[in-house]
């Protein structure tokens, strides 16, 4: 048992940022709707440079419309942008759902969104005809830049969704709801995975698994305009208030299952996302509370397949090594408890945001570990790196930004989470899930090897 | 629904018959001919699309205008390619390798941004950190001068570099906070050139004009000034001798994107010129400081940088010439172009030199890619002077390019694409993605030529993508650039794949076994596997 101990960052300026600012996180919420579009009410940046992070990522088109403010809006308000552009969407894209996204200047010149809406729906009505224009669902998310981060960013999408497109509940439809956080695409499937084998349907708020990892079919694809194959329904956003329960996986997007259970009685649970044999039991324990199901033994083999390959690797080559982990606070704190679980120690936990969940999280974890755990809330690589310099580790895991300093201090740098740009396939292999936690164990385990171990040195298993 | 999916398939055939029939243009190439390549019949209408744009796209042809609209406010609610007036200035300004670029404002504006630019150093990689002032809401309300000056204060300190770029962004113009007031007092108190970019995201909705704020910067505050005075020890460029003296130039708007200047820097020193400044790719703080001395400026990318041109000779004397070390030929253009300016005999006679042996080896070399490419249709639609300048590259391969565009065009952008076209060439502007997606599902090209916004959406609709913007790995520039441009290009066109997945439409099964033969690889192989998937 030991402590944490929490360090915030000790400079004015941030440098080589760990987080991005609101409107990203809605954008990613967004993309993950069937047939739905994200429109930034913004600068042409705004939208050009989330699209340009996307791409390199998941190495997929990402189509973000932008109301392109400028200068005549920042004197006379975006009122004509915004309205002109849902005009413009609707008629062009179809689109099942618009996610309004605004952006700092929107906040600051302070236009109503919700009214503009309201002012856009009346037009298109009278366009396209009431039953047209109600296809169209339209939805302002506020995500203001200069608050929080593109976390927060997520979680009122998330939110603002629910809110506006869950409709009363009628019968249960004897689903559980997840929200995935900002995750990749193997990791829903294999949220999905799991569910299949409870034998529970899912209501996944919202699924980018098949928009941001999709088939190269021209034959199928619809490309004027360009939509991904699959993504959440809005149908299914609306039936989300019959629900058995929501899981949210990550702490920071617990807006939306705090809503639905407040709204609709729909009871939520809220992180800690399922990494490692002690947040997946919680994950699946929350499925089989909400659902009353048995839990089937082939969920108990992955299980025992994960702690199998625990009991083969962490005692021989991963015991008592130092880590330190960066980025996501939900996807580092599971990370950082399941390298206790191999016995491997935390050092460093460093990610940008402050938000109270993280701490708390990473509480839990301290105590688990035999070693004292830096915490580093509200921070960035550049501390991450001083630190490091001073007090090094053998291993670092985090995403693609670590890697330059990884480099000049020669420690190898195990790749997780968003953004991944220098490796390809990550976005497709899970981490979440006993399967997911096995593929990391492996992950971290070459990684050793290639770095600890003299692999040309005999035969026979190290 | 079995209904509504047979339904849907009629229409799509519908659609696959009139994209294969009297809606396509008929474009015959005649091989190894580069004048006389047939025009393609274009429709009136280019592709469908919302009225205000059908002006911002034309065919050039002579004796006709032939130039888009442009430099135009966006349709609000399109998936624009477009960037903002400090992505504008910023692309100008990063590869500036000693100084440290500080983005004041909200973290994103610098968070989306840092190191996304594949501008090469072989110096000092400060520059590929990002910095942020991280503007939260108190300072929304309360003005963020207080903190930007602590933030410059503080990273001076941390990293003592040449100097500090501020740039504004949106959140700056708003709130109101004075830059160039908090620059001067920073650069007094730390004795270093601090250096306000005013480039207000929302200023423009033309990234051109950030291109222009950066080279303003540069001009105001640094081009033909002394270094601070603590900073004496600080190295200047020593020039050797007078044949140096008087054969010096800088070459502005390059970027050395993937070592791009590393390809030209020796062929210029051989034809004897010795380079003051790149601007700004591979720079030095103190190199552009000195440009003010060099006497003679090439433009490389014209897009950006034809205004500091103008600024400088009108500044400093010092012409300019236009050059372009894409191709063969416009490389040799641009190296004789040098010489005849310098009027140094030695120096022509050298360059004739060079291009003989280098042209006889690039064609030694060039011949397979040729094989594969002769015929092949390209479209090109980038964010700058690529849309002329590798016109002649593609040719000199043999390839046809079908279209050209500009994201961010200005009406003497497009008169150098109108110089360089060929007639029936399309020219667009500012074409979004669902144009973009229009305009390769109608006109079909072998290769799109673009940024990697635009790349997934190509592959997706089955169009062979190669990546000439800030993500590339290999330096296209000088002759050995040139090779290394044919073979990128060869891999992307020539590659099997395409053999695997119908190009843009999919063709009815039967074609996919028939008409699609498959070149290298026994057919056998891949029925199955198309068996196998569909």
């Amino acid at each position: 048992m030991s402590c944490a101990n929490v360090m915030k960052r000790d400079r004015t300026a941030v440098i080589n940022p760990l987080v991005t600012c609101q409107p990203m996180g809605a954008m990613y919420a967004v993309a993950g709707i069937r047939r739905g579009l994200p429109l930034v009410h913004g600068s042409q940046g705004c939208s050009t440079f989330v699209r340009y992070s996307f791409s390199r990522h998941f190495r997929e088109p990402s189509e973000i419309a932008v109301t392109s403010l400028h200068e005549d809006a920042a004197v006379f308000g975006g009122r004509k942008n915004l309205i002109s552009g849902i005009g413009n969407l609707a008629s062009r894209f179809k689109p099942s759902v618009i996610g309004a996204i605004s952006t700092c200047s929107s906040e600051i010149i302070g236009d109503d969104m919700e009214g503009f809406i309201k002012i856009a729906q009346e037009e298109l009505k009278q366009k396209m005809g009431e039953v047209e224009a109600g296809k169209i669902k339209i939805v302002p998310i506020s995500t203001p830049s200069f608050v929080e981060t593109h976390f927060k960013g997520y979680d009122n999408a998330i939110k603002a969704l629910v809110n506006n497109l869950a409709e009363d509940p009628t019968d249960s439809n004897g689903k559980i709801n997840i929200i995935p956080g900002i995750v990749n695409p193997g990791d829903i499937r294999e949220i999905k995975h799991i569910l299949s084998l409870m034998g529970v349907e899912g209501i996944v708020l919202t699924d980018i698994s098949d928009p941001f990892d999709s088939p190269l079919r021209p034959s199928v694809t619809e490309t004027k305009p360009f939509y991904p194959k699959g993504g959440t329904a809005v149908e299914e956003i609306s039936d989300s208030s019959n629900s058995l329960g929501t899981i949210s996986l990550c702490g920071y997007a617990g807006s939306g299952a705090e809503t639905l259970e407040k709204k609709y009685n729909v009871p939520a649970a809220v992180g800690p996302i399922p990494i490692g044999v002690h947040n997946t039991d919680n994950f699946i324990r929350n499925l089989k509370k909400f659902t009353d199901l048995e839990i089937p033994d082939s969920i108990l083999d992955e299980r025992g397949l994960l702690i199998d390959s625990m009991a083969d690797l962490s005692s021989r080559y991963l015991f008592g090594r130092k880590v330190a982990i960066f980025g996501d606070p939900a996807i580092s704190a599971g990370i950082a408890r399941f390298v206790c679980e191999l016995g491997m120690i935390p050092s460093v936990v460093c990610t940008g945001v402050e938000n109270p969940e993280f701490v708390s999280e990473m509480e839990t974890v301290a105590k688990e570990s035999d070693e004292p755990v830096d915490v580093m809330i509200g921070s960035d690589l550049r501390a991450l790196e001083v630190l490091l310099e001073e007090d090094p580790v053998e291993l670092m895991i985090g995403h693609s930004d670590g890697r330059l300093f990884a480099k000049q201090l020669d420690i190898p740098l195990i790749r997780v989470g968003y953004p991944v740009y220098d490796r390809v396939g990550y976005h497709r292999i899970p981490i979440v899930g006993y399967n997911g936690s096995v593929n990391l164990i492996d992950r971290i385990t070459n990684t050793v090897f290639e770095k600890y171990y003299d692999k040309e040195h005999w035969k026979l298993q190290q | 629904m079995q209904n509504k999916n047979s339904n849907r398939q009629q229409d799509q055939e519908k659609e696959n018959q009139s994209m294969f029939s009297d809606d396509l243009p008929n474009i015959e190439i005649l091989k190894e001919s580069k004048m006389s390549i047939k025009v393609p019949e274009i429709p009136e209408e280019i592709i469908k699309t919302l009225k205000s744009r059908k002006k911002h796209m034309c065919v050039k042809k002579d004796g006709t205008n032939s130039i888009p609209s442009c430099n135009e406010v966006s349709v609000p609610g399109m998936v624009t390619q477009r960037s903002c007036v400090y992505g504008g200035a910023r692309v100008v300004l990063m590869p500036i390798t000693d100084a440290i670029h500080l983005v004041h404002g909200p973290l994103g504006c610098a968070s989306c941004t840092w190191d996304i630019r594949g501008t090469r150093s072989s110096g000092s990689e400060l520059y590929r950190n990002g910095f942020s002032t991280d503007l939260q809401e108190k300072d929304i309300v309360f003005g963020g001068e207080k903190k930007l000056l602590e933030t410059i204060i503080e990273l001076n300190q941390i990293f003592e570099p040449a100097a500090i770029f501020v740039y504004a962004t949106c959140v700056v113009g708003l709130i109101g906070d004075d830059l160039k007031s908090v620059c001067s007092e920073a650069g007094k108190i730390t004795g270093s050139r601090v250096i306000p970019v005013q480039s207000e995201g929302f200023r423009s909705v033309n990234k051109s004009l950030g291109h222009q704020l950066a080279c303003d910067a540069l001009l105001e505050y640094l081009i033909g000034t002394e270094p601070p005075q603590n900073k004496g020890n600080v190295k200047r460029n020593e020039v050797k001798d007078h044949q140096d003296i008087d054969h010096s130039l800088n070459i502005l708007g390059e970027f050395n994107v993937a070592g791009d200047f590393w390809a030209i820097k020796p062929l210029l020193k051989n034809i004897g010129v010795s380079i003051q400044a790149v601007v700004t790719g591979d720079s030095t703080v103190e190199e552009i400081a000195q440009a003010n001395l060099a006497k003679l400026n090439l433009v490389q990318c014209q897009k950006s940088s034809r205004y500091l041109a103008d600024a400088m000779e009108e500044l400093y004397n010092i012409p300019q010439i236009r050059v372009n070390f894409f191709g063969v030929e416009e490389t040799s253009t641009s190296l004789r172009a040098i010489a005849k300016f310098f009027k140094d005999p030695q120096m022509i006679e050298t360059v004739e030199k060079i291009i003989k042996s280098e042209t006889e080896r690039v064609e030694e070399s060039i011949t397979p890619y040729r094989q594969h490419l002769s015929g092949k249709t390209v479209a090109v639609y980038v964010g700058g002077n690529k849309a002329w300048s590798l016109i002649r590259a593609f040719e000199e391969l043999g390839m046809k390019v079908l279209l050209t565009g500009t994201q961010n065009g200005l009406p003497e952008d497009y008169q150098r694409i109108k110089e360089t076209v060929r007639d029936g060439t399309l020219v667009v502007d500012d074409a979004n993605a669902m144009e973009l997606a229009r305009l390769l599902d109608k006109y079909k090209p072998d290769l799109l030529v673009s940024g990697a916004k635009e790349k997934y959406l190509s592959l997706k609709m089955g169009v062979a993508f190669c990546d000439f913007n800030h993500d590339r790995i290999s330096a296209f520039a000088g002759f050995k650039g040139f090779l290394n441009f044919a073979r990128e290009v060869d891999r992307a066109v020539s590659s099997p794949v395409w053999n695997l997945s119908p190009k843009i439409k999919a063709p009815t099964k039967t074609d996919i076994f028939t008409a699609r033969s498959i070149e290298k690889k026994p057919k056998e192989e891949v029925t199955e596997i198309v068996q196998g998937s569909e």
